[in-house]
Order: C-alpha cells, then sequence, then structure tokens
C-alpha cells in the first residue's frame, strides 16, 4: 500500500472524529490531529483502534505517543504494515 | 495471557527518579503541616463533611493492610478540590502523615494551578505531578511514566476518569481519560480503587463545591482484566473502571430519589 493510499484512508478515519470540518477539508501530513483538527482527545484512542481494525495492525501505547499529525499517524501505519 | 507491564514504560531516567524521591521526601517532612493544614480547612473553613468517613477510613485501612499491591484511585470529577476531599474521605490527615505513601499522588491541571510559581511549589510539596490535558502526546506519556514508576514503588496515585471537570455534572462518558487504564494495565498487580463522590448540593460541575456541602462517598476496589495487547487492553482497563464508576453514579441518584 503507498504512502498516498494510507494517507487518504487515515483521513477518512480521522474525519469521523475531527471537529474542525474546514481544516479537514485542506489537511495535509504536518496537520496536527488534536490542535488542528480539533480531535478531542479522549478520542484520540478511537481513532488509533480504527487504525488497528482498518489495517490489521496493533499499536502499543508507546507507539500511539509519537501520534501527533496526520504524517506521524500514517509513518506509524507504514511502518506497521511493511 | 499477556503479561501486565509494559516494558518501555518500566524505566524512567534516573534524574526523574531522583527529583520524584526528593519531592517525596520534601513532601513527607512537611507533611506534618500540609496533610492537617488542609484537613483544617477542609473541615472548619469550608465546612465541608464526609458522610460515613470514619466506615469508609476502616475500609481503607483494611484494603491497605489486606495487600502491598500499588492502588491507582480513579474518581469522577465536578470540583478542583476533588483530590483533596477524595484523599480525605479515604485516610484522614494524621494517618496519612504515618503512612505517607498512600497519600495519592495527584494530576492536576497545569494551567489550573502550576502556572504561577507559588502554585508550581504547593502542588511539589503536596505529591502532585501537573500535567497538560489534551498537551502534545510526548508531555502526556511523560507524566504517566513518572506515575507508573511510582505505582510500581507501592505508592497510591489518583486520577480523574474523566481527565477534566465533567460539565455535564454525571459521569461524562465522551471525555473518559485512557491514561487511567493504561497506567493500570502497566502496573504489576495494580487494584483500581474506583470513587464515587458528590456533595449533597452539587447539581453540576463548579470550582469550589457550596460551602458546609455534605459529601456522599463510596469505593469499589477490583482488579481490571484483559486478554488483549496494546492500546486495546488499556482500553479494555479504562472501560471496565468507567462501568463500574456509571453502575455508582446510578446508584448514587437510585438512593436520591
Amino acid at each position: 500500500m503507498s504512502r498516498e493510499e494510507i494517507f487518504a484512508k487515515v483521513m477518512e478515519i480521522i474525519g469521523r472524529y475531527a471537529k474542525n470540518r474546514e481544516i479537514l477539508e485542506g489537511a495535509s501530513e504536518g496537520t496536527n490531529i488534536l490542535e488542528d483538527l480539533k480531535v478531542n482527545s479522549a478520542r484520540l484512542v478511537d481513532v488509533i483502534l480504527d487504525f488497528e481494525d482498518e489495517f490489521d495492525i496493533e499499536v502499543a501505547d508507546e507507539d500511539a505517543d509519537a501520534v501527533n499529525t496526520v504524517g506521524d499517524a500514517v509513518t506509524l501505519i507504514e511502518a506497521k504494515i511493511a | 495471557m499477556p503479561e501486565n507491564t509494559s516494558p518501555a514504560m518500566s524505566e524512567i531516567p534516573f534524574r526523574a527518579r531522583a527529583t520524584l524521591w526528593i519531592q517525596r521526601e520534601v513532601g513527607r517532612v512537611l507533611s506534618i503541616f500540609w496533610i492537617p493544614a488542609s484537613a483544617f480547612a477542609l473541615r472548619f473553613v469550608t465546612r465541608y463533611r464526609i458522610k460515613n468517613a470514619s466506615h469508609l477510613r476502616k475500609r481503607f485501612r483494611a484494603l491497605v493492610r489486606e495487600s502491598d499491591e500499588p492502588i491507582l484511585i480513579c474518581a469522577n470529577h465536578l470540583t478542583m478540590v476533588d483530590s483533596m476531599l477524595v484523599a480525605w474521605a479515604l485516610g484522614g490527615s494524621w494517618w496519612y502523615v504515618f503512612n505517607y505513601r498512600r497519600m495519592p499522588w495527584n494530576l492536576p491541571e497545569y494551567r489550573n494551578f502550576a502556572s504561577l510559581w507559588i502554585g508550581r511549589a504547593a502542588v511539589w510539596v503536596t505529591k502532585c505531578i501537573p500535567i497538560k490535558r489534551g498537551g502534545r502526546r510526548e508531555e502526556v506519556s511523560r507524566v504517566l511514566k513518572r506515575v507508573r514508576y511510582l505505582l510500581s514503588r507501592g505508592e497510591t496515585a489518583l486520577i480523574f476518569a474523566e481527565g477534566g471537570r465533567s460539565r455535564t455534572g454525571r459521569i461524562q462518558l465522551d471525555s473518559i481519560a485512557h491514561g487511567m487504564g493504561r497506567l493500570a494495565s502497566s502496573v504489576r498487580g495494580c487494584r483500581a480503587l474506583v470513587v464515587y463522590m458528590r456533595g449533597d448540593r452539587q447539581r453540576t460541575w463548579s470550582t469550589v463545591p457550596a460551602f458546609g456541602d455534605s459529601f456522599y462517598v463510596d469505593f469499589e476496589v477490583f482488579r481490571p482484566h484483559s486478554e488483549r495487547t496494546g492500546v486495546r487492553r488499556s482500553r479494555e482497563y479504562t472501560q471496565q473502571i468507567v462501568d463500574r464508576l456509571v453502575r455508582m453514579e446510578e446508584k448514587y441518584f437510585a438512593r436520591r430519589k
């Protein structure tokens, strides 16, 4: 799966939880999930669990700590499915 | 069954361990002042009262005698003095002075309590590790690792199930703090002590409870469990703790009818 395909799926998942729809439209890999997209920090766990289901991966709590931006999420998933 | 520890969280740098040790020992030496003073203020200045306090304290002391294993206190959150009230309800002042490791470590919101130097000094002495809720994940993780370390050393910690004060006045299921399950799942033998506390005059959230209020306090202890690993395991632990808390809230409101 290419990085672009992962990015598209990641955006689809994050879109379910993002409150800032305007920034979501033009989001890039540098977009911060909590601060820019206004995903509630309590819902970040749901986002990670959705990643697990979508990409058939397992994420440790420590791996999840590194996810601040959309690009971080894509990098994490890319590494897990490699 | 998965191992009940997370290797990556098992160590924190020597500097952090030393800092926590100094913080604990300074707080312990000064506890002869700050713990009774806090209890005095709650009892005589704000005139708060814990219903059934002696029964609650007997239960808590029995629990501590029964096992040396770490205790993570998970409570509902309605006011900014809840951590003081929960600690007071469970232990009483002089008992904590002589059983200092059972005085819970607390994670107050940095912006509320530690943005000024005087606040930082006060929370440092009183077993607090300020946290920026919703802040950078690495920062939150750094604080959780410290609490994890303290729990693994047999200390007691208190974390609010909802992260912040409930804006609805009831357990706010859409803002549950995942760190609670993460801590409980990463410390071997950790028991979750679930506390539901509410003042009689507490309708919704506030800065402090109404002066002279009386508090209903109840607690249950259990060991969350899960066959899963990773984030999913922590999530299941969190869910089990929240389910208990919701049942305790339902019990509270059923009794008030």
